[in-house]
């Protein structure tokens, strides 16, 4: 046996791994560089299946990179860039040590700069894939605006992320497309639908920065460069879908009227424009001036039988959706100063309602408190002095809630003073069967078109019992299915029919008129499918009989939990009200 | 020029001239020997001859000049002298007034006496610079102007006009976009995805010298996780929660409290010294008799001797087999094998009947095969939700953000905003693979630090 000694790592899956260090002297680069380049270009680490084999030997973790993206990485123009800039540092800081101040200046008005232009193109070769990665984007950028411009980044990078979050919010705003709100601990997460795609994004609270030790924040600088460009452009492709002017610009008449006011005591005049589009309280102007846009309807394309469900399903919902798109239209908010102005400003615009705020708070307020004409005043304290008659005093809760209900809520659970009930995330879909809580119940009784049972009623307890019971009672409805009850009535004919013959020994035969039988022609139908599914159930073979029984099983014991939960529920209500009315006592 | 001089030195050489300095004749009175030196020469000339005349003459007369702006002897009269008619004391002493009482009221602002005596006060006027009205190339240029004139109006266009016009345009912007940061708030974005590439050069050349982009992968466009970007939190979050949806966020994070919890109590439990290994009186005494007892244990030590020497005796016992022997062992052998294939022949034939069972048998191991195909499959794609392992440390999931049912707030206005969106972020990305877990680097600090008492603090002490 000839021939030389097979050395080992030199094939497999040895020669596909990089480690990071070995990458980083490959492209020449440090370390920091190293892992801007890599975000920027997307090129993640990756995780060998095995490691001992690609680490030579070697237990010891480390990062391993593919060799043939650092190959690629080898092409990217910035690299040289990189490699610029290090020198550029290196001239400036001679040039410091020597106070030569001329050669300083003249190096910092050639600082070599670089764009990102080329690497969106190549990473979202098209339009959609850019929309789809727009989440991460958006809450970078929307986190990088609320920071305090201290130091902890650049200025300018604060600034270039607040005009972008301010052009998605007004395109938002004109594009009618938020679905969800959702006011959590951590902060407000919205979502939107844009051009199809549901984009959610995470708003944290303003003021509300500690800023954490433990996370790097170089690396969040460089994502946050990468998302802004990406942002930038997919803003300009949204305001040219739309027919709006990019860079947005307000619409004449709103101009004119912000106009009005002294604007110097808010801003100066160069960040004047961006505040009064922060302000949020203007529409944008478009390129082809504001014509009535015509409600197309939804192309119908007549299809099988099978479809027209979907069909009709997805029409319903549509009517839904264009219903909640006008959700405020014609109702006139105000913003006390204490509600957070700019979410409640945005979903509010968002839905078509008009809102304004005091002269002191922001710049663009359309209206004053003392305006007639508004129907809404949107308060956060326990009482005001000074009440208007026409206008409903409610809590911000009240907003997002119909947002999320797609419904104009009643406003008395939200009047002023009152506990209101528990703000639910509308990010949770609830499956058949699962434990619903009463209150989204009542919601959903209310998106359905009913209204709760006795609402008149001057007792609140009681009426709050009764809704639930029935509630309840509609859920178990649901659950067993329309089946029990025409079993009822048949059982019911029959049982007369006996009791008639064992009345009267002799049924009278007589002849009378006969009476046209209506046939309910949908009932008929529901008895024939209830007959078909026991038929089937009937034919199963065994083992999908077994299959089956174990399912309707785990649906079973997933009602009885609900079940259970809502009894539990019920007993935690009661024991509230009987310390209350222990209280009142 | 030359004609003013001469007539203002004939104005001088007049019998009338009025002469400022009146010193003059002294100064040559002084001057008594005159020496001799020969006249032959011009450089004699220049250095001997007394001009001192002429010069003081000429002197006098440029400072007339400069006084009075020409010329005493050729003023006229009313511009000498004066009618003295005595002081008009009223109107003089009205304006010394006014004067003190600007000069009082606040300071106006009088020049700078180095500013008066920088003054310009000469009467001359400046000579005029004739430099300044010519024109360098003057006649080139004008003959230029009028052939371009002539060949405009007989409609030619020369060769030179029109590689102007082809010129392309300065591209001034490119040149100012190069230095534009890229976080400039200012900056414009434009349809990235809406322009074709406007490269006009060859492919063929923009690939040689390197300045064609290379082409992505399509494999990098995969993501490395399949979460989501933005993982919304439970609904236990809301900042007005319902209460059984917050209790089990609640239970959650108590669950993970006592998880941590217990991973602790292990590593305390392992650390801890185990009991067996504490020193006790026995084994202290027996630590210092060691060696002084001696116990006998030849006992148990003899029967292995014995054992021994039976091993090395079987060695010894192998004998050699007899022919007769090694053909019986052939011939058995071969019986064996026959009754083995034998056997193996009916079986084969018998497994035709037992087609039914085998079909069963087989069905089952494919079954389990199937399944054990799914549960793998299930674990891969669970894996793929998993964030990896990609450097030395592992992932830590960030701390459920929780608020305890008495701190929840009532109302927006008091609600009081728990975990960081940033640290949120930050785990995100590590979640999904995108970068991986690092500590801060810690400071390593080369030398040791020495500590040295200053002398003022020593003194006090």
């Amino acid at each position: 046996m000839g021939g030389l000694q097979k050395k080992k790592f030199e094939r497999g899956s040895a020669t596909n791994y990089i480690t990071r260090n070995k990458a980083r002297k490959k492209l020449q680069l440090s370390l920091p560089d190293f892992r801007r380049l890599c975000i920027l270009k997307g090129i993640y680490p990756h995780e060998p299946k095995h490691k001992k084999k690609v680490n030579k030997g070697s237990t010891a973790q480390r990062t391993f990179y593919m060799l043939k993206d650092i190959r690629f990485l080898m092409h990217e123009p910035i690299v040289g860039k990189f490699r610029d800039y290090k020198v550029f540092v290196r001239k400036l800081k001679k040039a410091y040590g020597k106070t030569e101040w001329s050669a300083v200046e003249r190096l910092r008005e050639n600082k070599p700069t670089y764009k990102l232009d080329h690497i969106i193109k190549e990473r979202y070769p098209a339009f959609i894939d850019a929309l789809r990665d727009i989440d991460d984007a958006l809450c970078m950028c929307f986190l990088f605006s609320t920071f305090a411009r201290t130091g902890k980044c650049h200025v300018q990078t604060i600034q270039l992320c607040r005009r972008l979050t301010v052009e998605w919010m007004n395109f938002v705003i004109a594009s009618r497309g938020l679905r969800k709100v959702f006011l959590s601990i951590k902060g407000i997460y919205y979502q939107a639908e844009v051009m199809g795609q549901l984009i959610t994004w995470l708003v944290p609270y303003q003021f509300a920065h500690d800023h954490p030790t433990d996370v790097d924040y170089r690396v969040m600088a460089t994502f946050t460069e990468l998302y802004t460009t990406l942002l930038g452009f997919v803003n300009f492709r949204l305001y040219h879908s739309l027919n709006l002017l990019y860079p947005p610009k307000l619409d004449g008449k709103a101009m004119s009227e912000l106009k009005e006011e002294d604007e110097d005591d808010y801003a100066m005049n160069s960040e004047c424009y961006l505040e009064k589009l922060s302000a949020l309280s203007a529409s944008l102007s478009r390129v082809v001036s504001a014509t009535e846009e015509e409600d197309a309807e939804l192309d119908q394309f007549p299809v099988e039988g099978e479809d027209t469900e979907k069909m009709e399903a997805r029409e319903r919902e549509q009517k839904q959706q264009e219903a909640q798109k006008k959700l405020f239209e014609g109702l006139k908010f105000y913003l006390n100063r204490e509600v957070p102005r700019e979410s409640l400003a945005f979903v509010i615009r968002c839905f078509g309602g008009e809102v304004s705020w005091d002269k002191s708070v922001c710049i663009g307020s359309k209206y004053e408190v003392t305006d007639e004409t508004i129907t809404h005043h949107i308060v956060d304290r326990p009482n005001v002095d000074k009440q208007y008659i026409n206008r409903y005093y409610i809590q911000p809760q009240w907003v997002y809630d119909c947002v999320n209900a797609k419904i104009r809520l009643p406003v008395e659970d939200y009047f002023l003073g009152v506990t209101l009930p528990p703000h639910l995330s509308p990010f949770v879909e609830e499956k058949e069967g699962d434990y619903v809580p009463p209150e989204k119940l009542k919601i959903m009784a209310l998106q359905r078109g009913e209204k709760p049972a006795n609402e008149q009623e001057e007792d609140e307890e009681e009426e709050e019992d009764d809704d639930e019971d029935d509630e309840e009672e509609e859920e178990e409805e649901e659950d067993d299915g329309g089946n029990d009850e025409e079993e009822e009535t048949e059982e019911q004919n029959l049982k007369t029919m006996q009791e008639q013959s064992s009345q009267g020994k002799s049924l009278q035969v007589k002849v009378t008129p006969g009476k046209v039988t209506v046939e309910n022609k949908a009932r008929l139908e529901q008895e024939e499918k209830a007959e078909e599914k026991r038929l089937a159930i009937m034919m199963m073979k065994r083992k999908e009989k077994y299959l089956f029984d174990k399912i309707m099983f785990g649906k079973k014991r997933k009602i009885r939990e609900a079940n259970k939960l809502a009894a539990k529920r019920k007993a935690h209500d009661d024991a509230e009200k009987s310390k209350k009315k222990k209280a009142r006592k | 020029m030359a004609a003013a001089k001469r007539l203002k030195r004939v104005a001088a050489s007049q019998p009338g001239f009025l002469n400022l300095k009146t010193t003059l004749d002294s100064v040559d009175s002084s001057s008594s020997r005159r020496k001799r030196v020969n006249k032959n020469k011009k450089k004699n000339w220049n250095k001997h001859s007394d001009i001192n005349d002429v010069e003081d003459f000429l002197e006098d007369v440029r400072h007339q000049e400069r006084t009075t702006g020409g010329l005493l002897s050729e003023k006229s009269d009313d511009s000498l002298f004066f009618l003295d008619v005595g002081k008009p004391e009223k109107a003089e002493q009205k304006a010394e007034e006014v004067v003190v009482g600007k000069k009082r009221r606040g300071k106006t602002s009088r020049p700078l006496r180095i500013d008066l005596i920088l003054q310009h006060d000469s009467l001359v006027p400046p000579a005029k610079d004739v430099l300044a009205y010519q024109q360098p190339n003057a006649k080139k240029l004008r003959r230029i102007a009028q052939k371009a004139e002539q060949l405009a109006a007989k409609g030619i266009v020369t060769r030179r006009q029109k590689r102007l016009a082809n010129r392309q345009p300065l591209d001034r912007k490119a040149k100012k976009s190069v230095t534009e940061a890229n976080n400039n708030p200012a900056r414009d974005y434009y349809d990235i995805w809406g322009q074709e590439s406007k490269d006009s050069s060859d492919p063929w050349y923009l690939q040689q010298t390197g300045k064609k982009l290379v082409k992505r992968p399509e494999k990098l466009n995969d993501k490395p996780s399949v979460l989501p970007a933005v993982e919304v939190i439970a609904p236990g979050g809301s900042y007005n929660p319902d209460f059984f949806s917050h209790q089990a966020l609640l239970q959650e994070a108590h669950a993970v409290e006592v998880q941590k919890q217990k991973e602790e109590d292990r590593i305390e439990r392992q650390l801890a010294v185990n009991q067996d290994d504490k020193a006790t009186e026995d084994t202290i005494l027996k630590e210092q008799v060691e060696g002084l007892v001696v116990e006998e244990n030849d006992e148990e030590t003899a029967p292995n001797e014995e054992e021994d020497d039976v091993a090395v005796g079987a060695i010894v016992l192998a004998e050699k087999k007899t022919e007769r022997q090694r053909k019986r062992e052939k011939a058995d052998k071969m019986k064996e094998q026959q009754r083995h294939s034998e056997r193996q022949q009916i079986n084969q034939q018998q497994q035709l009947f037992q087609l039914r069972s085998i079909k069963a048998s087989i069905k089952q191991q494919e079954e389990k095969t199937n399944q054990k195909q799914k549960l793998r499959k299930a674990n891969q794609e669970a894996q793929k939700s998993q964030p990896r392992r990609l450097g030395k440390l592992k992932f830590k999931p960030q701390d459920l953000e929780v608020q305890l049912s008495n701190e929840l707030a009532g109302s927006l206005r008091r609600l009081k905003p728990e975990g960081s969106v940033l640290k949120d972020r930050f785990k995100s990305l590590q979640k999904r693979n995108l970068i991986e877990p690092r500590e801060r680097a810690k400071f390593k600090r080369r030398h040791k630090l020495k500590y040295v008492e200053k002398r003022a603090f020593r003194e006090i002490t």
